[in-house]
Order: structure tokens, then sequence, then C-alpha cells
């Protein structure tokens, strides 16, 4: 790790200030729990030469408003969200999301923010010796290479998976990202936050570098909707997910009437499933559905040698959520 | 005179053979337990190294100008000049080692040194180092292939023969990656060249105490008796941790030009990189049994895959008794880190191997894969064994033991699997000081290390029993090349070598105090029971006298010392493990349910010891079999998996219902390890139980939901 400059603003017009009009290995960067920011230092991807430390900032807290509509602080930590009985009422998926994170230790520590801005975990991009095109250079070399973890959708020119458990389950309930910056506060829906890599290679959203992320707020959850996230792990102590998915249906006896589909850690963002979500609507509940359903959901995934294998695991796990919905 | 040392019937010990914390526990679990990690000595320096991220190239230039600017930096030592090669990766990576005030200055050195290499093409797949035209990775003198070391028995065409005419014949072949140590505490020393009382001191985190001041003989330019070796505590080594490395002759050679202490630990990257590794291995195994399921012929076709190292992998058959063997092993050498020993080298690759074979003709033959074993083990004690653990999983109840189950509608299954281990643990020459002061206080004192097996314990507790007294009334002394020398653990030797040693240490204490007590209690040596703090003449109506006022009647200290003697040692060891496995056929996870072990050693000296160490032989199988794999990248040999992310090790989660059952009818008055066998054949059983569960037989480890999905469906 490089040797840094670290700004303590009082506020967040003077944490904004200090933040650089474009991003570079050595720009300056918010911090806030440190969870991902501290190891992309260490595994010397970025060196900024300040960090701009946000935790003093009141950008934290949980609050469900009377019409049922949700703000989390930016701040606000993974544990705070799994702990919420707030939050678990109405979008269990979000908890379920933070409970599936990492470990006690770094969910007590990571905010929120900083889970939906998390850097790829694609091992290229993290090994210190390797140059790839999220790190400025000119390859992928999960493309050709080791992709077991790689994208199945979404792909191309780089193949990294999102991270963001948060991101997934958030975007299923329809939630925005709250940003301020010089220009002013902006409101940016979650289903537009996050760029592909054909967009845009140097980052993940369309969070400017010298905008701070304030809050996301949800929607009240329609009548009668019932949601979930699940999430498939490796090594079910601490992993990222192999693949995830976040579900909301409003169901009228046994029949879909609404559907929402969510995908994670199959594409380099969140990945909404509009085919998923149409092939349950006006469905009666019932394995026959969810088959359907996945089987929309990767129509058009596009395997790499050692990836296919997502192609069929999400498939099951959103069988799987979609089973533990009904009754 | 008093009989030779004997261990003495279970039923009549006091200490031994119950469940003995830990003397250090509280030690460790506080964290004031100084591991080599922990060492910080005035006026030291760390060091970091900078290495090659790819596996092989040529080095044009190391410029270390701007790192000897940066404030903190004090020496930098360059490994590879230019003009020079790297060869492997492995400890060949090591370009440079910054030392500097600071763990943070030295990697700030680090950085700060530019390298330009021309590249070379790195050979780190057994596949690319089979190719026609590879490079020559394999430089061992006047090699011309990289396929190396073969070995050939027996007549494959007899076998053909053999197998055609067979009630079943199986073939399957195997696939076993890389599995790494993954001690928890990285290699490393801290070397402190000021002389003190004739030493100059080694802090290692070394499996090989007494060996090791010999190995810094050359680097610190001594003889071996002037260099004190010191190990309190050590975390893990696995058979890791025999030698001082390339790490231990730099961090000597750094101490001595600098003269200054200097703090040589890997950092994990390193560790990965350099420190060691299980070696993977291909087999191609043709099994035939007869239509009672005794096996009649075995063939196996192998490649170990051992990096720079010849890999490691007993020969056929494994364990089971077949009369007709063929067999062809080679070595496949490629430009990665040397295999080094890892608990039971070779041993759970051959299980792997042979256990799914031996299963796979068990319901060729649709016949009990229990009794298919208990037919061709040789041991009864492998018969009973099997019963055991047969019954402690559940296996009668289970519904389908000789064809596996039917997928259920929610796409749910479970199954039961089991595997068989044995061991010969060694025993042989080891010493122990017992020393019993005027004041009643008592020192077990041998250099052996503890690697977290609990070895510290029963240093101090075989005293104990011998002398009537509490374990805490021993004050156990280990890890310190100048006390009588012991044995480096490998092998499962340590308990085999030290504790007949202790034993005999207590027990000459223990006449020469009966000799002293002949005066005042009356009877001769070997009259005397020592029980409860107390020692009373036996059939000596209430004649006695406490623990102190026998102490009191000692002038000076009394010091024996003891030896290793051979009639306390056994060692030819059993163990069965079963598994019970759930898959979820719709997104390939593989959950173990249970596990059960049983395991035979002779006497148990520490039972609470015992079974930790055959749940740790549980838990690193399932590890090995669920999730651990090295990962290079093939076209440039980038180890991807040099980090605790990717190289992923079974945590909490994993963790499933755990039965370690040390077997009782084994009643030999004899002592020696285990660690060994128990973790031989547990990644075997959760195989065999994920075929018992849904008919997929898995040869490809591990058994993540990628392989069990391609299994299952076909590759995508």
């Amino acid at each position: 790790m490089q040797p840094f400059d670290l700004k303590t603003p009082k506020t967040l017009d003077e944490a904004i200030a200090e933040l650089p009009k474009e991003r570079s290995r050595t720009a300056p960067q918010v911090l806030a729990g440190g969870q991902d920011l501290l190891t992309v230092m260490k595994d010397d991807i970025a060196a900024p030469t300040a960090l701009v430390e946000i935790s003093d900032l009141a950008l934290g807290g949980i609050e469900v408003s009377a019409d049922g509509a949700l703000t989390i602080g930016a701040l606000a930590t993974i544990q705070e969200i799994a702990d919420s009985s707030a939050v678990a009422k109405s979008f269990p998926g979000l908890v379920e999301a933070a409970k599936s994170i990492a470990s006690p230790q770094i969910r007590s520590q990571a905010t929120l923010g900083g889970n939906l801005n998390q850097k790829p975990r694609c091992p290229y991009y993290r090994h210190p010796g390797v140059s790839c095109f999220k790190k400025g250079g000119n390859v992928c070399l999960a493309e050709f290479g080791f992709n077991k973890y790689a994208a199945i959708l979404g792909g191309g020119p780089s193949y990294f998976s999102h991270p963001s458990d948060m991101a997934t389950a958030l975007m299923v309930y329809k939630a925005s990202v709250t940003a301020k910056g010089p220009r002013g506060e902006r409101e940016i829906p979650l289903f537009q936050y996050y760029v592909l890599p054909d967009v845009a290679l140097d980052r993940e959203s369309v969070l400017d570098a010298d905008e701070v992320v304030t809050k996301i707020t949800v929607p009240g959850p329609p009548k009668d909707a019932r949601s979930t996230y699940m999430k498939f792990k490796e090594r079910a102590s601490y992993d990222f997910a192999l693949g995830a998915v976040a579900v909301s249906l409003v169901l009228e006896g046994s029949t879909i009437k609404e559907a929402s589909v969510v995908l994670g850690g199959v594409a380099p963002t969140p990945w909404p499933s509009p085919e998923a979500s149409a092939a349950l609507v006006g469905q009666e509940m019932g394995p026959e559905a969810w088959k359907a359903a996945g089987e929309a959901a990767v129509a058009d995934a596009v395997p790499l040698e050692n990836n296919g294998y997502k192609v069929h695991l999400i498939k099951g796990v959103l069988y799987r959520a979609l089973e533990g919905l009904a009754g | 005179m008093s009989p030779d040392p004997s261990w003495g019937k279970r039923a009549d010990l006091d200490v031994l053979n119950r469940d003995i914390r830990r003397v250090d526990g509280p030690e460790k679990v506080t964290g004031r337990a100084v591991y080599t990690h922990d060492v910080r000595l005035p006026n030291m320096l760390y060091a970091r190294t900078l290495r090659l991220q790819t596996a092989r190239a040529k080095i044009n230039s190391v410029d270390v100008e701007a790192a000897r600017q940066l404030p903190g930096v004090v020496h930098i030592h360059i490994e590879k000049e230019a003009g020079s090669e790297v060869k492997y990766s492995g400890d060949d990576s090591i370009i440079a080692v910054v030392a500097a005030e600071t763990m943070e200055a030295a990697l700030d050195g680090v950085r700060a040194i530019a390298v330009d290499v021309e590249k070379m093409p790195p050979v780190v797949t057994e596949k690319a180092a089979k190719a026609a035209n590879a490079p020559l990775v394999n430089y061992g003198r006047n090699a011309d292939s990289n396929v190396t070391s073969a070995s050939e028995s027996g007549d494959p065409a007899e076998i053909d023969a053999i197998m055609e005419g067979a009630a079943a014949a199986v073939e399957l072949d195997i696939d076993i990656p890389t599995q790494h140590h993954v001690c928890l505490e990285t290699h490393g020393h801290v070397v402190d060249p000021a002389e003190r009382e004739g030493f100059v001191h080694v802090y290692a985190s070394t499996q090989n105490v007494s060996g090791m001041p010999g190995q810094f003989r050359q680097t610190l330019g001594r003889d071996s008796d002037s260099i004190r070796v010191i190990t309190p505590h050590m975390g893990g080594g696995f058979g890791a941790k025999f030698g001082a490395g390339l790490e231990g002759a730099l961090a000597a050679r750094i101490a001595r030009e600098t003269g200054r202490p200097v703090h040589f630990m890997l950092s994990r990257a390193d560790e990965f990189t350099l420190g060691g590794n299980r070696s993977g291995s291909k087999q191609r195994i043709r099994l035939a049994a007869d239509a009672k399921g005794k096996l009649i012929a075995v063939d196996l076709d192998a490649e170990k895959h051992g990096g720079q190292g010849r890999g490691a992998l007993p020969g056929a058959p494994y364990r089971y008794a077949v009369d007709n063997v063929s067999s062809r092993v080679v070595s496949v050498k490629t430009a990665a880190d040397s295999n080094r020993a890892m608990r039971a080298p070779g041993h759970p690759q051959a299980s792997f191997g042979m256990e799914s074979a031996v299963d796979m003709i068990a319901y060729a033959l649709k016949m009990d894969p229990v009794e298919v074993r208990r037919r061709n083990l040789p041991s009864e004690v492998h018969s009973r064994q099997l019963d055991t653990v047969a019954k402690e999983i559940g296996w009668s109840d289970h519904p389908h033991k000789t064809a596996p189950g039917a997928v259920g509608a929610d796409g749910m299954a479970v199954g039961i699997g089991f595997g068989a281990a044995g061991w010969g643990p060694g025993g042989r020459s080891s010493q122990c000081d017992v020393t019993v002061n005027p004041d009643g206080s008592v020192v077990s004192a041998t250099a052996t290390q503890d690697l977290g097996t609990g070895a510290r314990t029963y240093v101090a507790a075989i005293v104990a029993e011998e002398l009537g007294l509490q374990v805490n009334d021993v004050l156990a002394k280990i890890g310190d090349s100048e006390l009588p020398p012991s044995v480096a653990s490998g092998g499962s030797v340590t308990t085999g070598s030290s504790a007949p040693a202790i034993k005999d240490a207590a027990h000459q204490v223990r006449e020469a105090l009966e000799a002293k007590l002949e005066p005042v209690l009356g009877a001769a040596v070997g009259g005397y029971v020592w029980k409860d703090g107390q020692v009373s003449v036996r059939d000596g109506g209430g004649q006695a006298l406490d623990w102190k006022a026998v102490c009191a009647l000692l002038r000076e200290p009394l010091v024996v010392r003891g030896q290793f003697k051979q009639a306390l040692y056994r060692g030819n060891i059993h163990g069965v493990q079963a598994a019970k496995v759930e898959v979820d056929t719709m997104t390939g996870r593989v959950r173990v349910l249970k596990m059960v072990a049983v395991q035979d050693q002779g006497l148990p000296l520490n039972r609470m010891a015992l079974r930790s160490q055959i749940n740790g032989g549980m838990i690193q199988a399932l590890s090995y079999g669920m999730l651990e794999q090295r990962v290079f990248d093939e076209q440039d040999g980038y180890l991807l998996s040099d980090n605790l992310d990717l190289y992923k090790i079974a945590g909490p989660q994993e963790m499933p219902e755990m039965v370690a059952l040390i077997d009782d009818e084994d009643e030999r008055e004899s002592v020696c390890g285990m660690a060994e066998a128990t973790i031989i054949p547990g990644h075997s059983a959760i195989a065999n139980a994920i075929y018992n569960a849904c008919g997929i037989r898995l040869t490809k480890m591990p058994f993540t939901a990628d392989n069990v999905l391609e299994a299952l469906y076909g590759k995508v």
C-alpha cells in the first residue's frame, strides 16, 4: 500500500470538494468501511494519493416511512441491515442478502454504499502481477484463461461477474441510489446505475469520481408481494456468489400476477431478467413455471470454457428461490 | 528392582487415557502465546520478498536504486542478478529481499524495485509439460524429458486376461489437483546474530527443532553447537516445515550482513508460492473382482504432479489385498513449486483412486460396499471398525446400500460412503530430562515441538501419571534445541518417539526417589504406589508420605535423562471413516451432513487431544475433497490462488456433525502417533456417499458445483 493523505471532512460538501474530477490509479477516493478499498490498495490495484474518510458524516440510519418506503443511509453497515426487523418485514431479500455477505467481522465494518461500489473479484483483476482491461490494460485474461467464476451474461470485453449481493437484492425492490457531487444531488434508479464493460471499463457504475453515494431509497412493496434473495456460495462460510437470484412475486391464489427476477454473480452487473419474469407471469406456481423461468433466464447465456456450469446452477438457484416462495 | 517401565492397564491410569485440557490452552486462546511471527527484538529488521509473478522469465535487469533511497529501507539482497533466470514458480521466484525498519517500509521497498524481464513459456500444467517440443523444466542432471522417474511392475496383459473373465471389472480416471498445507502460521524465522551466552538464536516456525541448528551452520558460519533454535509455539506444519528453506538462508544472511536481528516470515502469497504442497495426480485404475467381491486384479497407470518435485503416490494396490497387480507410474515435472511431505504424503491421493474403484466394484456386483471392503481389507481390525462406523452413521437403516438412491421429486438425494485407512507411525531415538527439585517442583524437558497437536501436554502428563501428580504439577519445557534431542515431526513419529523417552525418564525418577525412600518407609525400590500426590508402601499398612515431603528428602535437584524404549512403542494403526451427504441435483450443492471416524493407536495418552486430531483429519479431508485446488493461469503462469479468497478452505459452515471414536477394543499397552491415518479416507468416503446418493461417480476433485453439475448434466 502506498502512503496517502487521510482527509477527514466535517461536512459532505467538504468531502466532495476533496474528490477528483477524473478517475485514475492515484486519484483520491472515498473511504467508508474500507473493506473493499483497502484490499484494492493492498493488492496495488489503486494507489490513491488521498482517502476522503466519510465515516463521521451523518449518512447512516435505516428508516421505514408511513407509506412503507425504505431509506438506508450509505454508511449503514451490512450487519445493521441484517439485524433490522423493519427491513425484514417488508424486504426480506435485503436481510437475506446482507446475512449472506462475507464474515461477521466484515459485515460489521462494511457499509451499504461500499458494497454497491465494490470492485470486481476476478482473480486476474485482484492479482498484483496482472494487467487487464479493468486496470487500464488491453486484455481480459479470463476470457481464454481461468474463467470458472466469470460472467455468462453481458460479458465482453471484460468478463468479471459483479460481486454485490445488496445490489442484486435492492434491484428487485426497484431501489434508487442518491448521489451528491459538485453539480448537485441526483437520484439514479439502480436499474440504470451499473454499466457493462462494453460501455465503460474504468468504472462499474454511472457514479462520477467526484460524487458520493448518500442514501438508497426503496419504494414500499406492492401489497401482498412476497420476495426473497438466494445466493449460492462455493464455500458456504465466506464467499461471493457463484450465482444468486432476487425474486419478487405477487400471487393471486396460486397464479403469478406480477414477477420480478434479478440475477447476481453471473454478469458484470446485477442482471435483471425480464425474460424470467415474463415466463412466470400468468403461470401457476409450481415446478413447471419455475423451470420455464430458469430456461428463460439463461436463454441468452454465452458461457466461456469453464463457467458453463453456471447455466445449470443459476437455473437451480432460481428454482429453489421460487420453491421457497410457494405456499 | 522394579520392572521395566510400562504403560500399564488402562483401567489403572489416573491421568492418561482421560480428557486432559491442553496445558497451553489459556495462553493460546488469550493470544499470549508467542509464535515466531510474534517475536519482537530490539533493533530488529523486517524482510519482505519481491517475487516474479509469472512462472519463468529471463531477468534483464534489477534496479534497486529507488528502493534504497526510501526511508526505513536498510538492506536489499538481490537473489536474481541480471542475466539469471527464474526457472519455476516457487523459491526460485524470489528476485530480491528488502529488509527495513518496519514491515511497511520493507513492502514500499519491494514495490520500488524495477525489474525488467523477458517472458518465457510458463509450463505450469502437466499438459504443457508433456506437449511435443515443451521447454525442458525438469532441471535434474542429464534430464531430457519432463516426464521422469518411471516405475513399472507386473504385466498389464495378464491383468487384461483376468479382467476379461472377472465377474466385475471397473475402470476410472482420477484427477486430483494440488493441495496446499495452509498452515495458520506461514514459514519463517527470526534470526538474531548477536551472540548471547555462547549462542546465536534462531526463532523458527519449524517441526524439526533438534534438526534446525545444523541447517543454519553454513549460513550463519558457525558450529551447530553454538546455534540455538527456539520454537515455543508454532502454527502448523503438516509436513511443510522440516527445513530452513531459502527464506531461512536469506534471513541468516541478511542478519549477518547487517548485524541486526531479522524477522523474515513469508507473506501469505509467498507461502502459497513457495511453502510447498501435496502433489496432484492423474490415475487410471482398472480393478476386477470375482462374484463374491474378492478383488482379483488391479492395474494402475498414474502420473504424479509434484511440480519440481517427484510427487507422492503409494503404488497399487492401495490398502486392499489384490493378488494380481500391474502398474506404471511417472512423475511429470512442471515449472511449479516442489511438493513436500504433507500429512500422509501420497495416501489421500491413492485412497481416492482405490476407494472409488472398490466402491464401483461393490455396486457393479450389487453388493454392500461395507461387505466388499471387509472381504478385501487384510486386517481384522478394519473389519470391526467398519462395523463401528456403519453403526454410527446409520447404515443399517439406510434405504439403498447396493445401488444408488433415486433423486427425489424435489431434486434432493442423500447418500452414505466409506473409506479405510492405516499407517505405520514411527518411533525412534528421542530423549527427555525430568528434574525433581527439593521444593517439589517438577520439570519435564525435551526439544520436541508442538505443532498444535497437544504434544506439550503429554510431556507433562506422562510424568504426572508416573509420579501420582496432577498435570499442572509438572512444567513441560519444549521447543528449544538446547533441550534433550527429539525427532522431527514427520510420519506421525512424535508421540511414538517422545512419549517412551518421557516415560523412561519419569520411571527412572520414580526409582531414584524410591531408593531415597527405602531408609524412610522401609520398602525397596518397586515397592511403592504413587497416587493422588502421595507415595505409599505397597501392602504397607498405611505408611505414606506426601509429594512435598518426598522431595524434601532431596539435597539437590534430581535430574535424569530418559531414552526411547522400543518396548513402549508399537506403530501399526487402523482407521475407518464414513460420510453422509446431501446432494442438491438442481444447484450442484453437496453438503456433508455427518462424518464418523474410528481410529486405533494403542494407549490414548490424552483422549481429548486424540479426538481433536481425528476431527482435524476429517476436517482437512473434507476441505480437500470439497474445496481445495491450486489454480495457475496457464497462459502466463500467474499463481492465481495465492490467497485465501481463491484458495478456499472449509470454514464453520462447512462443518458436518463429526463423531470421532477412539477404538477402545485396541488394548495394546504401547503408544504411537496417529495423525496421518485420519486424513487419508475422508474425501473418498464423501465421493462414495455422493455416488450412493444419486449415482454420479465424481472422479475429479474437488466436489464443487462445477464438477458436480458437469457430472450430472455434461459440460456446457
